[in-house]
């Protein structure tokens, strides 16, 4: 059974809101001198109307967090933003103090909460490997025996004994995270590196990254909103919501619960009074809807997933042309695609019909549709906008790449290669 | 469980501690001070015409500044000890004085954005800030050795050998002992009140007029013995002289002073290591 290597018990963390303390050292000897000397009541809030302030402007950051990481683990750490990820590793890292609780550990841990901690702008890149490589932890002989390695690593050869300042920004980031890869600690914390470098960049270093917890077995913790590289790379997940936490276990589990309570979609609406439907004088929708086709239906939506979008509407006029039109949007507000539906010649009454979003097809992302009634294939009588939302979450099985796909759709075109002549020796 | 029977090699928790230092921990870390040093001097001196020289223009141009101001205007009497010796000797222990205390006094203010991202002993900013100063200061002082000499040579100072060059190095740990003290103590303030920065460094200005660095103990208590009990309580005043009188031969001081001021250096050091110790971890959160 492997070792526990960090238990956290009950962790909390507590921080005031607003300015810190009074600031200024008048008004603390103030308040010391009645609170502490004459026994009194702190007069100071109570004067200016701020009864119980102390209780007000005051955020727990974390609560009663408790979890045990054993060796050789990599953990993912998740949640919106302000949720505590970032406390819980600076208190991890030791950088800040909780207000209630202990962590205990074994091991030397090195922390990663900023790419470039400890560089200086003036220094060459030399100067600066070292620089940083001391403030987090290593030692001269480690730096020295690495030193050609994290060179090679961060590609900047060229410009070694040019000071960083010169730097393009992508140079200086692999510079300092070449640094940071080649720690060797027995634990390692890492805030968010995806954040930052090009694509390419990013894959070398998510696979730096699974190097170390797969193949040195170090325990890795790893805070990141791209949940594709959580699910890659870790085995364990902890989800933090407002500084408690949701969730904890097998990382994929957790992010997919972490992903469909994420999504905020309106599903489906619909009318039972065609008065307070919306619509016009020829058109009144009756309901919209959108079907997507999971195995379990807990499971958020993805890019695997085949989408029917449904709808019913009343047509008040006889004999009359129509047909529908779907407009996809993704959030950025750029039409995806516009298909058109077939025509026909309607009467009185509910019309109703549906359109198929095949799987394999829409990038992730956020999306919305509007849908629109035609007359003679030409007049519009009818735009309803926005009126299905809905997210798609990545998903790539087994690829080596974590950075965002490219692209308005990501469909499955068949495309495949094959060796057409080998050359025999 | 067989696994929490094993000894945790570390653990976090609410309580700051006092007294936290391991020295093996310390040491592990040597070459971070050695890299800041080495950078500090880099960065200082990188970019510009006359690089390290200006560790030695510096306070050759205050002192030609005394000379003309508190000599020549003034007329402060520096006894036998020629105006130029006696004033390059105070204002090269000034400066190692002021700078390490200056030097440090806003560690926490100064590092807050590498203090909040990794975990190092807090402890070695300040102490690498220190060896800079103390590395310039010794280049200083060779300058002031190589004046001496050359006024004992060719300006006929008289200068003879006195045991009181062996109190030399005590008089320099001493000031350099009471400016990290200070500074610590003050790092901590700075970093909780703002309102003290600009106190700082108004007060080191007045706080140099209550040292004998301009003129002797002596001058004082001839013309000025309303300030003397002032200049008596400052604790640097005996090691300035102290200071003076291992390399001159010249000054004013006894055992029972030097004992007053031993003695303030290591509680202030001391109780400054205490409070930088328990009061480091929490000042992240504020700064």
């Amino acid at each position: 059974m492997a070792d526990i290597v960090i238990e956290v018990e009950n962790l909390s963390k507590m921080y005031r809101l607003g300015t810190i303390g009074t600031g200024s050292l008048r008004q603390d000897l103030q308040h010391w001198w009645t609170t502490a000397v004459l026994k009194k009541e702190n007069p100071f809030f109570q004067l200016q109307g701020h009864e119980g302030a102390h209780h007000k402007d005051v955020i727990w950051a974390l609560q009663n967090v408790s979890f045990e990481i054993k060796q050789g683990e990599a953990w993912g750490i998740i949640g919106s933003n302000g949720s505590g990820k970032s406390t819980l590793l600076k208190i991890l890292s030791r950088i800040v103090r909780p207000t209630r609780g202990n962590v205990k550990g074994r091991g030397k841990v090195s922390s990663l909460l900023e790419v470039g901690t400890g560089f200086h702008p003036e220094l060459t890149g030399r100067e600066n490997i070292f620089t940083s490589g001391y403030i987090l932890g290593m030692s001269k002989n480690e730096i020295r025996s690495k030193f050609d390695e994290i060179v090679a690593f961060s590609g900047v050869e060229k410009f070694i004994d040019t000071p960083v300042k010169r730097y393009s920004s992508g140079m200086y980031v692999r510079l300092a995270f070449a640094v940071a890869a080649h720690l060797e600690p027995d634990i390692l914390i890492v805030d968010e590196v995806l954040a930052v470098g090009d694509a390419d960049f990013q894959k070398k270093c998510l696979g730096k990254m699974r190097d170390v917890s797969q193949k040195d077995g170090r325990t890795v913790l790893f805070v990141s909103h791209t949940m594709q590289a959580v699910n890659n790379l870790c085995d364990k997940a902890l989800w933090l919501e407002k500084g408690h936490m949701r969730e904890i276990g097998a990382a994929s589990a957790v992010v997919n619960k972490y992903l469909a309570g994420l999504q905020h979609y309106k599903m489906n609406e619909s009318w039972d009074n065609p008065e307070e439907a919306p619509g016009n004088e020829w058109i009144r929708f009756k309901s919209i809807e959108l079907v997507p086709h999971l195995e379990d239906e807990n499971d958020p939506i993805d890019i695997r997933t085949p989408l029917t979008v449904r709808f019913k509407f009343w047509n008040m006029q006889d004999n009359v042309v129509l047909n529908m039109g779907m407009d996809l949007f993704n959030y950025g507000g750029e039409c995806v695609f516009d298909v058109p539906s077939t025509t026909m010649l309607c009467q009185k009454g509910l019309v109703e019909g549906e359109c198929k979003i095949p799987g394999n097809f829409l990038n992730d992302g956020s999306y919305y549709l509007s849908l629109m009634v035609v007359k003679d294939a030409s007049v519009k009588l009818f735009y309803l906008e926005e009126c299905l939302s809905f997210d798609v979450a990545d998903y790539r099985g087994d690829t080596n790449w974590y950075g965002k796909w490219q692209g308005a759709v990501r469909p499955r075109f068949p495309f495949e290669i094959r060796q057409s002549e080998m050359v025999l020796q | 469980m067989s696994t929490n029977e094993r000894k945790w090699d570390w653990e976090i928790g609410s309580k700051t501690s006092y007294w936290g230092w391991s020295l093996p921990e310390l040491w592990a870390y040597r070459h971070l001070v050695a890299n800041h040093v080495r950078r500090d001097f880099l960065l200082n001196y990188q970019q510009t015409v006359l690089g390290p020289v200006w560790i030695l223009i510096q306070p050759i141009f205050t002192l030609v500044t005394y000379i003309v101001v508190f000599y020549k205007l003034v007329g402060i009497s520096t006894g036998n000890v020629p105006a130029v010796l006696f004033y390059f000797s105070g204002i090269v222990l000034w400066n190692f004085f002021n700078d390490s205390f200056g030097g440090t006094a806003f560690t926490f203010k100064e590092h807050a954005h590498v203090f909040s991202k990794v975990y190092f002993p807090r402890i070695l900013m300040p102490i690498s800030a220190l060896s800079t100063h103390f590395l310039r200061f010794l280049m200083q002082l060779l300058l002031l050795v190589l004046g001496t000499v050359y006024y004992w040579l060719f300006q006929g100072f008289e200068l003879r050998f006195q045991p009181w060059i062996f109190a030399l190095p005590i008089a320099i740990f001493l000031v350099g002992t009471i400016g990290l003290g200070l500074g610590l103590i003050f790092s901590v303030l700075t970093a909780k009140y703002r309102d003290l920065i600009n106190f700082v460094n108004l007060g080191l200005r007045l706080f140099m007029f209550l040292t004998p660095v301009i003129y002797p103990v002596a001058f004082i208590s001839e013309k000025a013995a309303w300030a003397q009990w002032l200049v008596q309580l400052n604790p640097l005043t005996p090691l300035f002289e102290l200071f003076r009188l291992s390399l001159f031969g010249e000054g004013t001081v006894t055992v029972i002073q030097l004992a007053y001021s031993a003695l303030f250096a290591i509680v202030l050091l001391f109780s400054a290591l205490l409070v930088f110790n328990k009061q480091g971890d929490k000042l992240i959160d504020v700064v």
